[in-house]
């Protein structure tokens, strides 16, 4: 999408320059990363970022870190973790999600919040007009995270793979220091600098 | 009918239960830096899972009522890290917990630093928590 808008800004260019300098010089052709990809897919974004979070990222990831732990009542641990294949299929299904669910945040058009819809905490959380603006003044860093957040389904995709919980149950700090790196960079840029 | 509705409510209550709030969450939208507090009670309960830990905690108000914290701590990497040990949770065993309460709910709180009854201290800070120094 992004080459896509790229090419009408690069045409744009191009038209103005070509009448400006018509009877003088040919324009100089478009650098070649400006060029429109003749493979990139016509995406279409249907959900906000804030339904793609609330309605595939989080129920998946939940299931993700859900499936290994432990419960201590009274002193006493009982211990919970997948045991059949179907389980540790059902894991792995939800961790694909996850894993490939930051391809859908980076389509950089994907508004942040459904139209008409404000800040989830006033005063906390950035109102989407805001979030919109600090993830346009530095999308290369939106990019990173969505990436640092697949990078970190890797080792729980591994550990399920091995049907091994404790490296499952390890894997789950990563995917959460993922998710909260982006969230303080975007959503609560102000919040959690306090001190006391 | 009246059976099935009386059914969904009580999962629903038990789920609730279960999920303090959504397991996921920011430190920012859930809890309220402007309101430090440190709890002393009976630990009668421990969630060891991701994204965040919980302790369920009861202590005694001044009227002679207890109240039923639920506590969240980071997750358990982060906790191992800290030295702290899921067999460091003993039945009966007392704590002192300092951290933030929650912005809307009384009875949630974010813990900071979590004291054993022996002395032993450690930070159960979640990620995206305050720069509060409680991790130094």
């Amino acid at each position: 999408m992004k080459h896509f808008l790229h090419f009408h800004a690069a045409a744009a260019v191009a038209l103005v320059g070509t009448v400006l300098l018509a009877g003088c010089a040919a324009p100089a052709p478009a650098p070649a990363s400006e060029k429109p990809s003749a493979s990139e897919p016509p995406y279409r974004p249907v959900a906000s970022v804030r339904e793609i979070m609330n309605s595939v990222i989080d129920p998946s990831v939940d299931v993700v870190w859900n499936a290994v732990k432990t419960v201590i009542e009274r002193g006493r641990p009982t211990e919970h973790a997948p045991t059949t294949d179907e389980e540790w299929a059902e894991v792995r299904r939800n961790a694909l999600v996850v894993a490939e669910a930051p391809n859908l945040l980076m389509m950089h058009t994907r508004p942040i919040a459904p139209p008409g819809a404000g800040s989830n905490a006033p005063g906390v959380e950035l109102p989407p007009e805001e979030i919109r603006a600090l993830i346009d003044k530095n999308p290369e860093a939106w990019d990173l995270f969505a990436q640092q957040l697949q990078d970190a389904m890797k080792p729980a995709l591994a550990a399920i793979d091995k049907k091994d919980a404790q490296a499952l149950l390890d894997a789950g700090d990563e995917i959460d220091t993922a998710c909260e790196s982006c969230h303080t960079t975007f959503w609560f840029p102000k919040a959690t600098a306090a001190t006391h | 009918m009246k059976t099935k509705m009386v059914l969904v409510l009580l999962a629903a209550g038990a789920l609730y239960a279960v999920q303090p709030v959504g397991a996921h969450h920011p430190f920012a939208a859930v809890y309220d830096t402007d309101k430090p507090l440190t709890l002393t009670g009976v630990v009668v309960k421990v969630d060891w899972v991701n994204p965040h830990g919980w302790i369920y905690m009861d202590t005694k108000e001044s009227d002679g009522t207890v109240k039923h914290w639920t506590i969240e701590m980071s997750g358990p990497s982060q906790l191992s890290r800290h030295g702290l040990k899921k067999a460091d949770f003993t039945d009966g065993m007392v704590a002192t917990v300092k951290g933030y309460q929650g912005r809307e709910d009384p009875a949630l709180a974010n813990g900071r630093t979590l004291v054993l009854k022996d002395g032993r201290s450690f930070y159960i800070g979640s990620v995206g928590g305050p720069n509060d120094g409680a991790d130094r």
